[in-house]
């Protein structure tokens, strides 16, 4: 397929995956809060802040961290490509460039999301009933998400797609325990115990969590359920396994086994990975190593299939 | 320019304005020869009402239009370079998402199964077209290309275009691609040449056209122009050079002041426009507010040439919305008709 084309589609998966973490996590963020008390509140935003790596981006536009200011800058904010609403207007963007590639109901399922956020009252919403907003948001983007699953024949359309919003959960993954990981390694505080809970609840981890290790909850296990579950379809190995596949059975690219060689060694890696050693040598460093490990494969990823050919601007005018 | 083309196939699309004057007789309002569009509404059109009122069209012997796309891409592939073998790579050439008819380049690319393109997409080496892909650089065939000449090649045309391919004439001239439309095909479809059309068929087939033009003033002849600009309110002034219904003066409906300014213009530069009597279009009953009002129509059929040449039995009926209003261009508001042509009934 055109290289252009297939670009779009991974950003549209990108993009797609983005505004979806970035709903639960606001959501979870929103609720933790009122169950756990509003003495953290400040704090709890400006982890939101960390873990999207989005302070810089915020304190240009906001002075103080309040939940209406980031809420505000994470769901309706269309100056900076972040935002839910930004996320999903280029998912959609992206979608109308291949629009001949995706099939009618995935792009339907895309389109009516973005309408649907655009139309008048959202922001009142947002306000009146952030829970209602976000689950909609979230279950918009599982709406694309199963449109495409079910009506998108296997070839590279869909591959890029779903290469799109693998790499982008696995790096958020990365990034959401990563804002917390210094303090992983050893005290287990009633509060500590409380974010771990909230994280799970943003990746809907918090069943698988419980039917495997029970209800006591250790910031060991949190970690290896998030990072090292074979099984639990929003864990970084999960991510990398099922990444591994399509870069796998996507045809050409002129250097896709390099590509392809260095996924495979960082799921290799993290397969046989002890959660143990992984806290003593630190949680941070090595959540750190892995997101920009991902960040490359993902770059790795756009010069071997997106940027083939001469650059347009190096030709001369042959005459004959 | 020394491009020579398969079986003389340059202009593979073509797209006949057709209107109906007062008395009933069928004429020629104007050619499309460029990069004609609308097939895609004759599609969907047909394809809607036959959702919408099945027990209709099934009572009719209709002459199916669906074949439209197989057929065009037999024309496409008609004009590959020989030596490429039996399944060449077309492609369709869009200006992108912001051009009005991309609703419609997307739509033939789906149904040709071709990749929809933008300039950017390909590369000229060596005088042979390429698309770059996910595999690399993959030998393009056949352009059918929905950007206007002078766009086209921006090593050659209109340096400033980003919507081109810099190098496709190369690769035109050394016959690596074949290109639908031909570049020039805007020559034959100007208004300048159309009065003269009968006397082309005339001289090159040695038959009178079956279809006659619209009677037409040439404005650059001293007498024609003497007597156009005296009735100038009773006729319609067409920029030559321009089309989708854009500098069009109807003088019965144009002010004074207007009719002025026309004058002056024609005066200044007479060969850029042509006058036409009024043709009082056909109306056609119309659901308007729920209402059925006549409205104007013209109807353009599309024409395919390649090894051989097919005129697709339907068309584009397009109705000028606003009520007396003559102007049907879909730019300036004008809506769209399902339109039948019936097969002969069966002999029992």
């Amino acid at each position: 397929m055109l290289a252009r084309h297939a670009e779009d589609l991974f950003w549209a998966g990108r993009y797609l995956e983005r505004a979806e973490d970035t709903a639960r996590l606001l959501d979870v963020t929103y609720h933790g809060l009122l169950e756990g008390g509003a003495s953290e509140a400040g704090m709890a935003w400006q982890e939101v802040l960390d873990a999207l790596q989005l302070s810089h981006l915020f304190r240009a536009r906001h002075r103080h961290v309040t939940a209406e200011a980031v809420e505000a800058f994470l769901v309706l904010d269309e100056s900076h490509t972040s935002s839910i609403a930004a996320s999903i207007g280029r998912a959609r963007e992206n979608g109308r460039n291949v629009r001949e590639h995706l099939s009618t109901e995935l792009w339907e399922a895309l389109n009516s999301t973005y309408l649907e956020l655009r139309a008048e009252g959202r922001a009142e919403e947002l306000a009146a009933h952030p829970h209602e907003f976000y689950r909609r948001v979230r279950s918009r983007c599982q709406l694309v998400a199963g449109a495409a699953a079910e009506t998108m024949p296997r070839l590279d359309a869909w591959r890029f797609l779903l290469l799109g919003r693998l790499v982008e959960r696995a790096e958020m993954t990365c990034r959401l325990l990563r804002v917390r990981a210094p303090r992983a390694a050893g005290d287990e505080h009633q509060d500590e115990i409380h974010y771990w809970l909230v994280m799970l609840n943003a990746v809907s981890a918090l069943e698988s969590y419980a039917r495997r290790f029970g209800a006591e909850i250790t910031p060991t296990r949190v970690l290896e359920l998030l990072v090292l579950s074979p099984e639990f379809p929003r864990s970084v190995l999960f991510c990398l396994r099922a990444a591994e596949t399509q870069l796998g059975a996507l045809e050409g690219g002129v250097a896709a086994p390099s590509v392809r060689r260095a996924l495979s060694r960082m799921r290799a890696e993290l397969e046989y990975q002890d959660v143990a050693v992984l806290l003593e040598r630190g949680a941070e460093d090595a959540l750190e190593r892995t997101r920009r490990g991902i960040a490359q494969i993902a770059e790795r990823i756009e010069t071997c299939f997106f940027a083939t050919g001469p650059s347009p601007e190096r030709h001369v005018y042959e005459s004959i | 320019v020394g491009i020579r083309v398969p079986h003389g196939a340059r202009c593979l699309v073509a797209g006949i304005d057709l209107v109906r004057d007062a008395d009933g007789t069928y004429r020629v309002l104007e050619d499309n020869l460029r990069t004609p569009s609308g097939i895609s509404y004759v599609l969907e059109n047909r394809a809607a009402l036959a959702r919408v009122m099945p027990a209709l069209s099934a009572r009719h012997r209709i002459r199916p239009v669906h074949h439209y796309a197989s057929s065009l891409l037999a024309s496409l592939q008609s004009i590959a370079p020989k030596a490429r073998g039996s399944k060449p790579r077309v492609v369709v050439l869009t200006p992108g998402i912001f051009n009005s008819a991309y609703f419609e380049h997307a739509f033939l690319a789906r149904q040709l199964g071709a990749e929809l393109v933008e300039g950017r997409d390909l590369v000229v080496e060596s005088h042979t077209v390429y698309a770059r892909t996910t595999k690399g650089l993959e030998r393009v065939d056949v352009i059918y290309r929905r950007v206007d000449d002078a766009f086209v090649d921006p090593a050659v045309f209109r340096p400033d275009s980003v919507l081109g391919v810099p190098g496709l004439m190369g690769a035109l001239r050394a016959g690596n691609v074949g290109l639908a439309n031909s570049l020039g095909c805007g020559v034959a479809d100007d208004k300048a040449i159309y009065p003269y059309v009968p006397a082309l068929i005339r001289y090159y087939l040695g038959e009178e056209a079956i279809l006659s033009n619209v009677d037409t003033y040439l404005l650059w002849e001293p007498e024609q122009r003497e007597a156009a600009l005296a009735r100038l309110h009773e006729l319609v002034v067409k920029p030559v050079a321009a089309s989708g219904g854009y500098g069009i003066v109807m003088g019965p409906q144009a002010t004074d002041e207007q009719l002025e300014i026309c004058r002056k213009e024609i005066l200044a530069d007479p060969r850029a426009w042509i006058a036409q009597e009024l043709v009082q279009l056909s109306s056609h009953p119309t659901v308007i507010d729920g209402r059925l009002e006549p409205r104007h129509i013209d109807l353009r059929p599309f024409v395919l040439s390649g090894e051989r040449i097919e005129v697709v039995p339907g068309g584009l009926t397009r109705v000028a919305l606003p009520r007396g209003s003559f102007i049907v261009n879909s730019s300036q508001g004008g809506g769209s008709k399902d339109t039948w042509v019936l097969a002969e009934p069966e002999l029992h």
